[in-house]
């Protein structure tokens, strides 16, 4: 592939810089100028310049994709260690350069379509292997290993390698098997057993926080493999489907266990010392710093229980107004909004895109419409602002999903031998 | 090569298409799907934030609160300083209508409109300035009227029937919100609510509603002309006797002397006679806001403030439940506020009230004024015909007996004395609802006086001084 | 340095600062968006190199080759759709790797001719060869513009 003029790199990170740049001004207003706000300065400025220094002389395709990363994970470090007082959040950041280099790594694995659908096994075998981890080394259901110096989630990890998992190409969806008369395609017969593996999964650890986000991967695998394998969807089988939808919301609404239900029907401000706590503390911050916050580092939401991850949002509306919380959401969005710029060249990677866009969306969703108290609050994170090293590092590795989808490198070399 | 095609020989090579075909776009258009999905959530989540984000405040107690004020700017509740800043029995006599913020009382003007009260704005946060909330109250009529009662304990309610203002409403005993709640034991039973909201038995005033559900259904000429003898007693046929007050009873009477009189067989004959069917009378007081035998009425709502339906049992003509309800005892009760709105009604001759309300306008923080107050009327209560027989009989009624009390007011009204049982305690009320129709004060009200005493002061006295209170504001 | 007495002494310095810098933060992020339209001209070129700027050309009509996979056949979800019944629902998949076309049959009944010979494994297609699928006659051709090195 003959390399073409890439959009001016030096630009898109000059601006980069600028953004931290008057953060970090923003920072100083705040705290003065003191050792700590040159330190995060720095840290953060060197880590951008870094960043670019990478991207122009190592990999120059798709910069979108990694100038918003870098913009996106620069800001949630300011976010993070400025939150309550400044100290400069190290993990976080660490954890933002490992989500960098875990997209370089993920956009390297799959950026040839057909490599990665032929490894199609190894990402079954890691998904059922995860699952097996999940099932079998975190303690009394609760979704995490304890590594002693470390504490991973895999099922962060399992996100990821679902939405491997559910892309698909047409050459896949070609080839069908025949039992009893019965046609199928085996791929799309895995999958429903993977979704309903990482279902049962999910209600056996009592975590039905994530479960949405499968659900939404899974169904618009479907959706995209329907709409390719069955004639156009018919009106009546819309119909059926969406009655479908709503009989399952209704059954899992009934038979959603006692905890669930207890935050499907509760009102806040009857409980506010109680159930309440979070989103009322939540909902009265965002009202406190108004446009354009109490500045940064004089927030008080810091000290209710995850405020840096489940209501998060709220912790940066707090202290920098909600005009940049939802800036900061709506830069997020410009992730998987990035193949509406350029649109994938091939149906495995459309498959990934919309998954990306689904996990980081119906995550965002959860999180900031529950911590709002508009939707059940569940504890889900926000990619790349949340606080979690495993939500950062899996989220690091869909973008590089979406990376692929921008730069594909399309050379299969089962079919190339065959040329005429 | 061999075999090739007839070249489609062109002038020259087409302009290259490379858009992506549909398989590849659904995808993107997927991912737009779920963009524009979450984004106008986003917006909708803003919305919902700044628009609410004073309730957050308020409900949080995050923020400081404004006044209340009465119609002419004096201050009925201030949440920016200690209300011990103003002078003794300041709010002494609309504590439980306007209420405070301390949570105590919740169906008060404050604790329904916090929000609106709070200090708070979402561009300039809680240094935003004053809210101010604007009542039709005239404070200084209100606190005339409530030292009229002396030592007796009631209501009293009234409004403008042509514009819709309430003016004056007072329930006693009633808390000082200035001197907090450290004495919340001793205080007297019913300092916290207000009355006036609260149904009652109301005694013969009720007397007014079975007339105008005889109206409707037998016509006015046909009900006017009706005569009945009253020997002191009736006894209906299941052989319940119905007593009246006059034990040597009124002798044979048309319907305005017997509403003058108050006479209790002549109105239980007239409900027993059948001249208003049962599902008659049932529709009218269903349509008058009654929540007949347990069925739901709607509770009535005053700028937030709940106000719960009158009630009654009718069963069977020839029922001595039935008709002793008709006379306002018994099961019956209705609300001082309700009985004021539909003298309302009556007043102005339509059969459906202006709408009473309390708050006119509010101040946000940031100076801009809200207007909040919309004149609106009742649905039809009752068919003008029978307002305007109504309005005849109560004013003949008024002229006839209240002339020393009302003087120079052109009034309607009826009185009632209600018995109440109040936990094996019994006692009489002294209602009166009625009307003025002078352009001085042309309002609608209701006085209930509890274990008034034959010395105390009579509610018609009461009236007068409310009329003269409120009487020359507009 | 601290800045605390500078804001103690002009509150309203502060609200002002905050609110242009946080302005200006949302303008960098918003440009970046800007940015994007340029981003898709370049992904345009390169997806015409990589494809060589080949469509296909049939009765008139031209076919772009925008994906790295082609489905031709009857399925009304096909990318190029013959509705008629000498084609297969699912008859021939066009499919780039390494900068070459290739077409392979997926199954169909009356065969795919490339150049008047029926394939029966995948086949490299270069500009101005014929394929036939049932009675449906079409050329590579390629275009020109956007970047495509004739």
């Amino acid at each position: 592939m003959t390399k073409t003029k890439p959009i001016s790199h030096p630009f898109l990170l000059l601006l980069v810089l600028i953004a931290h740049a008057a953060m970090m001004i923003l920072v100083a207003l705040s705290f003065g100028i003191t050792a700590e706000v040159v330190k995060l300065a720095c840290i953060v400025l060197t880590a951008d310049f870094i960043g670019s220094i990478i991207l122009q002389f190592v990999q120059r395709e798709a910069c979108t994709v990694d100038t918003v990363l870098l913009l996106v994970i620069g800001m949630s470090t300011i976010y993070q260690s400025c939150f309550g007082g400044l100290e400069f959040a190290l993990k976080h950041f660490a954890f933002g350069v490992g989500a960098f280099l875990m997209c370089q790594a993920s956009y390297l694995v799959t950026r040839n379509p057909y490599r990665a659908e032929r490894m199609k096994p190894l990402w079954y075998a890691l998904f059922f292997g995860l699952v097996a981890a999940i099932r079998f080394l975190t303690g009394s259901r609760s979704m995490w290993i304890d590594l002693g110096f470390i504490t991973i989630q895999p099922s962060e990890f399992v996100k990821p390698v679902f939405v491997l998992i559910c892309a698909s190409s047409i050459r896949t969806q070609l080839k069908k098997s025949s039992f009893l008369g019965i046609h199928f395609v085996p791929d799309n017969l895995l999958l429903i057993f993977c979704t309903g593996v990482i279902a049962v999964l999910q209600w056996w650890c009592r975590d039905l926080g994530s479960l949405p986000t499968f659900l939404a991967v899974a169904g618009f695998a479907f959706l995209l493999r329907f709409c390719y394998l069955r004639e156009k969807i018919s009106a009546r089988l819309m119909v059926f489907l969406i009655l479908c939808a709503v009989a399952a919301a209704v059954f899992a609404w009934k038979a959603a266990p006692a905890y669930v239900q207890e935050r499907l029907h509760s009102d806040i401000w009857a409980d506010m010392s109680g159930t309440g706590y979070q989103q009322v503390k939540a909902l009265t911050a965002i009202a406190e710093g108004g446009w354009f916050g109490k500045g940064a580092g004089n927030g008080s939401l810091i000290h209710v229980a995850a405020s840096r991850t489940d209501i998060v949002f709220s912790t940066i509306c707090e202290e920098w107004g909600l005009f940049t919380g939802m800036m900061t959401v709506i830069l997020v969005l410009f992730l998987p909004a990035s193949i509406l710029t350029v649109p994938p060249r091939s149906y495995y990677h459309s498959g990934l895109a919309v998954g990306v866009a689904a996990v980081f969306m119906v995550q965002m969703t959860l999180n900031i419409f529950g911590s709002c108290n508009l939707i059940p609050f569940t504890g889900v994170t926000i990619p790349f602002i949340s606080q979690g090293g495993s939500s950062m590092l899996a989220s690091g590795i869909l973008a590089g999903f979406l990376k692929a989808a921008q730069a594909p490198v399309l050379t299969d070399r089962s079919t190339a031998k065959g040329g005429a | 090569m061999a075999g090739r095609q007839k070249k489609q020989q062109r002038p020259s090579a087409p302009q290259l298409d490379i858009s992506a075909p549909r398989s590849t776009r659904r995808a993107g258009k997927w991912t737009a799907l779920l963009l524009t999905c979450f984004i106008l959530a986003l917006i909708y989540l803003g919305y919902t934030l700044i628009s609410k984000a004073p309730s957050y405040m308020a409900k949080s107690g995050k923020t400081t609160y404004g006044k209340v004020l009465d119609r002419d700017g004096d201050v009925l509740f201030d949440g920016s300083q200690p209300l011990t800043n103003y002078p003794p029995g300041q709010f002494a006599d609309i504590g439980n209508l306007i209420g405070d913020t301390s949570g105590q009382m919740s169906n008060t003007i404050v604790a329904k409109h916090l929000e609106e009260l709070a200090n708070y704005s979402f561009t300039y946060g809680n240094e935003a300035g004053d809210a101010t909330i604007h009542t039709t109250l005239s404070h200084r009529a209100n606190k005339t009227v409530y030292n009229a009662f002396g030592d007796k304990n009631g209501a009293a309610i009234a409004y403008n029937w042509k514009t819709g203002e309430i003016l004056v409403c007072v329930s006693r005993p009633c808390v000082d919100i200035a001197q907090g709640y450290a004495d919340l034991e001793s205080m007297p039973s019913g300092s916290l609510l207000c009355k006036a909201f609260f149904p009652t038995v109301p005694g013969s005033t009720q007397k007014v509603s079975t007339l105008i559900a005889a109206y409707e259904a037998a016509g006015v000429t046909g009900v006017n002309a009706l005569e009945y003898t009253c020997e002191g007693s009736w006894v209906n046929p299941n052989g319940d006797a119905i007593n009246c007050h006059q034990a040597y009873g009124h002798g044979t009477q048309n319907l305005q002397q017997a509403f003058e009189n108050s006479c209790n067989p002549y109105f239980a004959q007239l409900v027993q006679s059948g001249i208003a069917p049962l599902s008659s009378i049932i529709g009218t007081y269903t349509r008058m806001g009654y929540a007949v035998n347990g069925q739901k009425a709607d509770a009535m709502d005053l700028d937030g403030i709940t106000i719960n339906p009158a009630s009654t049992k009718l069963s069977d003509l020839n029922n001595f439940e039935t008709e002793w309800g008709a006379l306002g005892q018994g099961k019956t009760l209705v609300s001082p506020y309700q009985l004021m709105l539909w003298q309302g009604a009556i007043a102005n001759g339509t059969g459906s009230a202006v709408r009473p309300y309390l708050v006119k306008s509010r101040t946000t923080p940031t100076g801009e004024n809200v207007e909040l107050a919309v004149q609106r009327q009742t649905p039809q209560m009752f068919s003008a015909q029978a307002a305007q027989a109504v309005r005849e009989v109560e004013t003949l009624n008024s002229t006839h007996h209240y002339y020393v009390s009302f003087d120079v007011y052109s009034c309607g009204c009826k009185s009632g004395t209600a018995q109440v049982n109040d936990g094996g305690r019994e006692y009489e009320n002294s209602l009166l609802a009625g009307f003025c129709l002078d352009d001085r004060a042309p309002v609608a009200f209701c006085i209930l006086i509890e274990e008034r005493q034959s010395w105390d002061i009579t509610t018609a006295q009461l009236a007068r001084i409310l009329l003269d209170a409120v009487s020359g504001i507009s | 340095m601290d800045l605390t007495p500078l804001f103690e002494q002009y509150p309203f310095l502060r609200e002002a600062a905050t609110a242009f810098v946080v302005i200006f933060v949302d303008i960098c992020a918003l440009v970046i968006l800007l940015a994007a339209g340029r981003e898709r001209r370049r992904g345009d070129r390169g997806w015409a190199q990589e494809g060589r700027g080949y469509m296909l050309a049939c009765e008139g009509t031209l076919y772009p080759l925008g994906a790295a996979e082609i489905l031709i056949g009857r399925h009304p979800s096909a990318d190029i759709r013959f509705p008629d019944t000498e084609v297969s629902r699912f008859h021939a998949l066009l499919c780039l790797s390494g900068g070459k076309w290739q077409i392979e049959d997926i199954g169909a009944q009356n065969g795919v001719l490339v150049n008047g010979r029926r394939i029966t494994k995948p086949c490299t297609l270069h500009q101005n060869d014929a394929i036939q699928i049932g009675k449906h006659r079409m050329t590579v051709v390629k275009g020109t513009g956007k970047g495509v090195v004739a």
